[in-house]
């Protein structure tokens, strides 16, 4: 996934879908883990539309 | 570093939480990720009159925008109804100063606050939650505790790291995007709020308004096409105004999660799914859920027993408080959910003509009974 980090809102919706728990939302940024499946849970609850697949 | 209890997000469940258990005597820690309790704003600030009393406290006139007595609904065909009904009294807070202002009672009342600092892992021995380890000022510390209380929204990692399983499912997770603006000709006393699968599929549209022209104009979205912020932009271009304040934010709306309690480690609030599904509303019932958890970890402390046998007392209490009326609610989303606009359209059609400043079952009964579906939900929302 590519995150649009000027896009990106911080409000966490990402973090609670990842079925991987690779994500991680620290105060003023969104941390991707290693082990994407491209599942594209993000994608669908961003607020923003601040995701993308790669 | 060593605390009774540690409590893991400083909104309205962790401030709450935290109030409640140092007031019943313990030695609490909140820890707080962002500089600023309160901000960013994720709610559109409505409460009932019952919280207040509930929470024992009085509302303080700083942090309240106004008075609300009812609401507007907009069905999608553009019809409208409103109503001022008792079961609708309450008020619209300003989030960000009712936050802080719930952090400084719970400070007045002991509690140690962190800010600025992100839980990084837990400590836990012997299958038991015994503390945290966050980033705070660029430094990893080890903070231990006798009970973690995780209250760090939906995006709670807390309580996964203690195995717990907190996820939600996208199609119980509501995409929120929200403006204050300025220059709105609204109702001050009524909370309006649209409906329409082209405006905002899988939820709605609230106008809260916060006194004068001023308003919290938000949307909802699930399983959408389109994302939450381009539903809201959509909507924002027909009215004349001005937006002063933009969030975002994301609300669980397919009810409480399995289980909230473990050795160690109780959870509460958004991160436990303590959220009404049909309304997408939760300070309220986040407050309930926190005053026990602080009341019930403040008693473990004092027996000295932090194992899950005895945690499970809080899971019992929240459960018989507010589990009933969070089942009825996802019920009532449920069949929500089905309802196409033209099930809509209908429903405020039956009752359009309606005094519903009293209204009560059996009335609504003979209104819409050729939808008795349409039934079940209007008596949750009235």
């Amino acid at each position: 996934m590519k995150f649009l980090e000027n896009r990106c809102g911080y409000c966490g919706a990402c973090v609670s879908v990842c079925p991987l728990n690779i994500l991680e939302h620290d105060e003023w940024k969104i941390i991707l883990k290693e082990g994407c499946k491209q599942c594209g849970n993000c994608i669908e609850v961003c607020p923003l539309g601040a995701i993308e697949e790669i | 570093m060593n605390y009774d209890i540690i409590v893991v997000g400083g909104r309205v469940s962790g401030s709450i939480s935290s109030l409640f258990a140092s007031k019943n005597g313990a030695d609490v820690l909140m820890i707080e990720k962002h500089q600023e309790i309160g901000t960013p704003v994720q709610c559109a600030g409505g409460v009932s009159d019952s919280f207040f009393k509930h929470m024992e406290m009085d509302p303080l006139s700083h942090n309240i925008c106004t008075r609300v007595e009812g609401a507007k609904i907009n069905t999608p065909d553009g019809n409208s109804i409103s109503a001022k009904n008792k079961g609708l009294y309450g008020y619209i807070l300003e989030r960000k100063l009712f936050d802080k202002d719930l952090a400084i009672k719970s400070a007045d009342a002991g509690t140690d606050i962190m800010l600025k600092t992100t839980l990084k892992d837990l400590i836990i021995e012997n299958g038991t939650v015994k503390g945290v380890v966050v980033r705070h000022n660029g430094e990893l510390i080890e903070i231990r505790s006798k009970i973690v209380i995780a209250a760090d929204g939906v995006e709670s990692q807390t309580a996964k790291k203690a195995g717990l399983d907190t996820h939600f499912k996208i199609e119980d997770l509501c995409s929120c995007a929200q403006y204050e603006m300025v220059g709105l000709d609204v109702d001050t006393n009524l909370m309006e709020f649209h409906f329409g699968s082209n405006i905002s599929p899988g939820g709605y549209i609230w106008i809260f308004p916060k006194g004068g022209n001023r308003a919290n104009v938000g949307i909802g979205v699930r399983n959408s096409p389109g994302n939450a912020h381009y539903y809201l932009q959509k909507f924002i271009s027909q009215l004349n105004a001005t937006p002063v304040e933009f969030n975002v934010g994301a609300v669980p709306v397919g009810g409480p999660v399995k289980k909230t309690y473990t050795d160690g480690l109780l959870v509460v609030g958004d991160a436990a799914g303590q959220v009404d599904p049909l309304t997408g509303g939760g300070i309220h019932i986040s407050a309930k859920c926190g005053k026990i958890a602080g009341e019930i970890s403040a008693e473990a402390i004092k027996k000295e027993d932090t194992s899950s046998k005895f945690l499970k007392k809080y899971e019992n209490s929240w459960k018989k408080n507010v589990g009933s009326g969070l089942e009825k609610s996802l019920k009532y989303r449920k069949i929500f959910d089905k309802l196409t606009d033209e099930d809509l359209n209908n429903l405020l059609k039956a009752i359009q003509d309606q005094n519903l400043d009293s209204v009560s079952t059996f009335s609504l009964l003979k209104m819409v009974k050729g939808y008795p579906q349409l039934l079940k939900l209007l008596r949750s929302i009235l």
